[in-house]
């Protein structure tokens, strides 16, 4: 009877971890087209709007969702709350905190970091240029991306359950 | 404490090295100049010095600190608020107020469109002039300003050189009126609608449209707004009973001037300059001086034994400092 119980337990979770990183594969490229978003709407705020980068943050933030909200919300609270802190600084650090909830991969933190150093410090039209560049590598990625969640989406639901079921035969 | 409020704007090196000055010197300071990799320099009562590597004051060159380039990116990026691009106008205009009405000057590299300045871009240089409200600098100068019949103010034109008190004065004066205190034993009418085009954000300080400075209950400030173009606007839209304007020159600012004077708006203007006879030789002000518009000058002079200022009436006599304010008794509060 344990046995039954152990064997289920294992497939369960097999199947679910197959899930999760289906799931993963299915956010990456969702996440990125939010990011995407966020920047142009950025864009509209720097090049219309003349709204400080704090403000412009915060805004972009409330329109969006977990976890995306939180780098942007941090960020914003960084450069209000604390004093001796750099755009850049505040950016990154952020980035660097809260990627880990994110389903995004390194290649998309590089673009996004590297977007860090050119923040608020240059006028309108270099920044402008700034965030064209980084939302048309984001592009790259996304597209990758999407390769990606067709080609390994449905195998790792079943590799997960495949997976499950082998260590049951197993051990068995 | 007033000071630390503008000390946060530096980056953590220099502010550490700041920080160590004596409270004093700190608490006198006017303008800190920050250079990318020269000396980091303070002025102060007309006297400059270097800051070293240990926060002292030095007359060596050598021995100062000499600020890098993650300094000056770090400098900007707060006294812009990390948000250059808000800046563009400012940029243009080569300064920068920041909260507290204090005005960060900037050179770098312009950079031009159709031969104009567009921008200034690799920033290095920044003065950073520390504003400071004083309040009562302008109470013994008030009584002789008084206009008894109209219950208002004279025209005024208020002169001296650079850093030596106009803006304060000014901006004391539109305390003084606004709140109808006129440091004049006869005077007893109530205070005046005050109206302040703040070109350069000096005179009041606005942050976001409010004022820094006590301007008085009744005044409005017209914020970074061309001086002859909101002297217009003024008139148009919030009534005035006095209209103070900082810096005054170009002739668009003269007939503003004209303008308001003929609407009963009584005007205390300030210009550059450290004589009557200097300010003759600009064509737009001696025009507006010969003409006999402005009732009453005032010529502010620091010395290191404090501030004389010298009162001359429209037709340019000197009056006695004391002879106005006298009459009615004790005019100082």
């Amino acid at each position: 009877m344990l046995k039954l119980i152990g064997a289920i337990l294992v497939l369960v979770s097999g199947t679910l971890f197959g899930f999760y990183q289906a799931a993963q594969f299915a956010n990456r490229p969702k996440q990125i087209r939010q990011f995407i978003l966020a920047m142009q709407r950025l864009e509209t705020e720097i090049l219309y709007g003349f709204t400080p980068l704090a403000d412009a943050l915060l805004k972009i933030g409330q329109q969006l969702s977990d976890p995306l909200r939180t780098i942007f919300n941090e960020a914003a609270h960084r450069l209000t709350d604390r004093t001796n802190v750099t755009a850049q600084e505040s950016w990154q650090q952020s980035v660097e905190e809260h990627w880990k909830h994110t389903a995004m991969k390194q290649n998309e933190k590089q673009i996004i970091h590297q977007f860090g150093f050119t923040l608020g410090t240059s006028d309108r039209n270099d920044q402008i240029k700034h965030i064209r560049l980084a939302v048309n590598q984001l592009q790259h990625e996304e597209a990758a991306a999407r390769d990606d969640q067709s080609r390994y989406e449905k195998m790792c639901k079943s590799l997960g359950l495949l997976a499950g079921a082998l260590i049951v035969i197993l051990i068995y | 404490m007033k000071t630390t409020t503008w000390l946060s704007i530096f980056p953590s090196t220099i502010q550490e090295l700041l920080g160590k000055l004596h409270p004093t010197v700190l608490a006198r300071i006017e303008e800190i100049r920050v250079r990318q990799e020269r000396p980091l320099e303070v002025n102060y009562q007309g006297q400059f010095h270097y800051v070293n590597y240990r926060g002292e004051l030095t007359d060596m060159p050598g021995e100062g600190y000499l600020p890098t380039r993650e300094d000056g990116n770090r400098l900007l990026d707060f006294i812009t608020n990390h948000s250059l691009y808000t800046m563009e106008e400012e940029l243009r205009k080569g300064y920068i107020t920041i909260h507290g009405g204090h005005r960060i000057g900037l050179t770098g590299r312009a950079v031009l469109t159709k031969g104009h300045v567009d921008h200034i871009r690799d920033i290095t240089s920044f003065n950073i002039r520390i504003a400071r409200e004083l309040k009562g600098v302008g109470e013994p100068i008030l009584p002789q300003l008084l206009d008894f019949r109209q219950h208002s103010v004279q025209h005024t034109l208020i002169l001296s050189p650079p850093q030596h008190g106009k803006t304060t004065l000014i901006r004391d004066l539109a305390r003084l009126i606004s709140g109808g205190q006129w440091m004049h034993a006869e005077a007893k009418w109530k205070g005046l609608k005050v109206g302040i085009v703040d070109e350069r954000s000096e005179i009041a300080g606005c942050l976001k449209g409010v004022p820094s400075f006590d301007v008085g209950p009744r005044t409005d400030v017209l914020d970074g707004c061309p001086k002859a173009e909101g002297m217009m606007m003024m008139i148009r839209s919030m009534s005035p009973d006095v209209m103070l304007v900082d810096e005054i020159g170009r002739p668009e600012d003269a007939d503003a001037i004209r303008e308001a004077l003929h609407a009963g708006i009584r005007v205390i203007a300030t210009a550059h300059g450290s004589e009557l006879e200097d300010v003759l030789r600009r064509p737009v002000l001696n025009k507006l001086i010969s003409d006999e518009l402005f009732q009453t000058y005032v010529v502010l002079h620091r010395s290191s034994k404090g501030t004389v200022n010298r009162l001359y009436d429209a037709k340019r006599r000197l009056l006695h400092p004391l002879a106005a304010g006298v009459k009615g008794g004790s005019y100082h509060a």
